[in-house]
């Protein structure tokens, strides 16, 4: 049975429709094509503060998901980290597997940000992908009046766009996608509103190989 | 969409969502707001909907959820449909209009996605906060998805208005679990909500051209009558209930039992009895343990008022051990646990063979109740069962070993 988890780490209010955009993407993808899936929000992280950390969570599986009241990713197989600095601070790798993946929203390189990673042994590897550049991101502090009437919409319930990764999720989905094959391509592409940014990051995100799980 | 081209379709959204849509397809009146998570994104929700035109009501923020709850009376009393709706410590605040609401018999509809009480402050859910005002003569119940939530609005509001009820109904679900998880849910035909749920004219509203009074104060002779025919009320709503809920199955295709739903119970020896969505992985628990041989079930109260004692009675009689999933508090009380222990136990009390109970505290402050408790619970009963009878009527689960 194959069952997959990916949490989205994201900054409160800036960053935090990118990271609910990952992960109801990828449970939608999922389950066109069959499985089970299920997207939601870290709970007691929300309602979320501007830059606060807040998570995200998808569960992918082939057999129905009996721990769906289960309000944290026990063990997610991939991490997101939607705003680099991230990478310090929190355990984010805790409860990975080993032969796990790390995507990160970062111009740096994998050979460099892997020094920041906890326990980097139980990565199989680590994504690094310039998300802001490739979505021409303009950071988001200038229009905080925009987003308080567009993003503190309270977990999403009402949020004005009803586009999929305009922005920064659009190279971070594509990362994920393309690096761990949680979905197929052809399923989720279709959805994703900045196809320019999901395409260019196809190209250009850099993988680092690490530690292979023996089969 | 406005719900009168609205054609049949599924989507994929939460509970508080789920509300909300009910709410649009019910063609409310009057919305009364204040916000407080979890049912924060349900006002947030149907905010969008009257902006965006796609619902035709008067949206009203209040300053606190006493005024919510009075808006809410007010604007019932002058006849219009009234939503509104809150969680936790916001239930409470609002108390002193739970009785004058039901007491005026303003068929008002609540949806309370539950949060727990202070302190210090959770966000997760605890049936606490509605229950504690159970008493109130108010209909109420608990869906465990969020198709039921949206289904629930529907056919409390066509029992609460129903001129043999006029009763405020609390059409609740727990916070996160069903709140602000996502499920399929189907939106229904505008028509079929048409054909369920007329639209809405209160007997005796006020109105300027022919006046009336509502609420005055009395004396201590006239309040009997008064406390009467609200009692009658609510048990003869029982039978209104039950025709709501055969209509509904037959206009939209969804069969609920109104009372009880029962899983995996014709051979069972011991059973959980719980309302709410932790039935959800107590389904998979006892699938898993079915597998192993053991004879477990599932007994899930849908509505607790007005209370369906026969109907438990009948039902958990059959049994040998009951243990009851509490996810609720009654500090001091008879089982020194919950609400749900005490009011089972007095529903048995006249039936011919009492099964042995117990009380679970589990699922408390939010927490998810996982698989490995529902075994853990069983081997509790099954203990019990052997025993026959009870060592320790009251268990903390996750505190013991």
């Amino acid at each position: 049975m194959s069952y997959t988890e990916l949490t989205v780490w994201t900054r409160g209010i800036i960053m935090d429709k990118e990271g609910r955009d990952i992960v109801n993407s990828v449970s939608a993808s999922a389950r066109k094509e069959g499985k089970y899936a299920q997207a939601m929000e870290n709970y007691v992280d929300n309602p979320d503060r501007t830059n606060c950390p807040t998570r995200k969570y998808c569960r992918v599986s082939d057999a129905i998901l009996e721990n769906e009241l289960t309000y944290e990713n026990e063990h997610p197989n991939i991490v997101v980290l939607v705003e680099g600095t991230m990478v310090k601070g929190w355990d984010y790798m805790r409860g990975m597997p080993p032969g796990g993946t790390l995507i990160i929203n970062t111009h740096y390189t994998p050979d460099y940000m892997l020094r920041f990673v906890p326990g980097p042994e139980r990565l199989a590897q680590l994504v690094c992908v310039d998300a802001a550049k490739l979505a021409d991101h303009k950071w988001l502090y200038y229009r905080l009046g925009e987003l308080g009437l567009d993003r503190l919409s309270t977990e999403g319930a009402a949020e004005r766009s009803k586009l999929v990764a305009p922005d920064i999720a659009a190279p971070l989905i594509a990362a994920v996608v393309k690096t761990t094959g949680i979905v197929q391509m052809k399923t989720i592409q279709p959805m994703i509103a900045n196809q320019h940014a999901f395409n260019l990051a196809l190209e250009e995100m850099k993988v680092l190989q690490l530690n292979p799980v023996a089969v | 969409m406005p719900v009168a081209e609205a054609k049949k379709r599924m989507v994929r959204i939460n509970g508080c969502v789920a509300s909300a849509q009910a709410a649009k397809y019910a063609d409310v009146d009057v919305i009364a707001a204040y916000p407080i998570r979890p049912y924060t994104a349900t006002m947030m929700a149907l905010a969008q909907m009257v902006a965006n035109g796609e619902l035709d009501a008067e949206y009203i923020v209040a300053d606190s959820e006493h005024s919510q709850l009075s808006i809410a009376h007010g604007a019932a009393s002058a006849g219009a449909r009234v939503f509104t709706g809150s969680s936790g410590v916001g239930v409470q605040f609002a108390y002193e209009l739970y009785s004058p609401i039901s007491g005026s018999r303003m068929p008002v509809q609540m949806m309370i996605a539950d949060r727990t009480l202070d302190p210090p402050g959770d966000f997760g859910s605890e049936h606490t906060d509605a229950l504690s005002t159970r008493d109130m003569g108010w209909i109420m119940g608990w869906s465990c998805d969020a198709q039921e939530a949206f289904d629930n609005h529907l056919i409390a509001y066509r029992i609460g208005e129903d001129r043999r009820v006029l009763l405020p109904q609390m059409v609740c679900q727990d916070g996160f679990f069903v709140s602000h998880i996502t499920g399929d849910v189907e939106l229904p035909d505008g028509g079929q909500v048409r054909e369920f749920l007329p639209p809405y004219k209160h007997p005796y509203p006020l109105d300027p051209r022919r006046p009336v009074s509502h609420g005055p104060q009395i004396m201590p002779e006239q309040g009997p009558p008064l406390q009467l025919e609200r009692a009658r009320a609510m048990e003869e709503s029982m039978a209104v209930i039950e025709q709501a809920h055969e209509e509904f199955g037959k206009i939209f295709g969804r069969k609920y039992d109104p009372w009880l739903e029962e899983y995996k119970t014709d051979d069972a020896e011991v059973v959980f009895f719980l309302q709410g969505a932790h039935a959800v992985t107590a389904r998979f628990a006892i699938q898993h343990m079915r597998e192993r041989g053991i004879k477990v079930g599932m007994v899930r109260l849908r509505t607790i008022r007005p209370y369906p004692t026969e109907r438990v009675q009948d039902s958990l009689s059959k049994f040998k051990v009951v243990g009851v999933i509490e996810t609720n508090m009654a500090l001091g009380s008879v089982s020194s646990g919950g609400a749900l222990y005490a009011e089972a136990a007095a529903a048995l009390y006249e039936a011919d063979k009492r099964p042995l109970m117990m009380s679970f505290m589990a699922g408390m402050g939010g927490e998810a109740i996982v698989l490995k408790e529902f075994y853990w619970m069983t081997e509790k009963m099954i203990e019990a069962q052997k025993k026959g009878k009870i060592e320790k009527r009251t268990h903390w689960v996750g505190f013991e070993h």
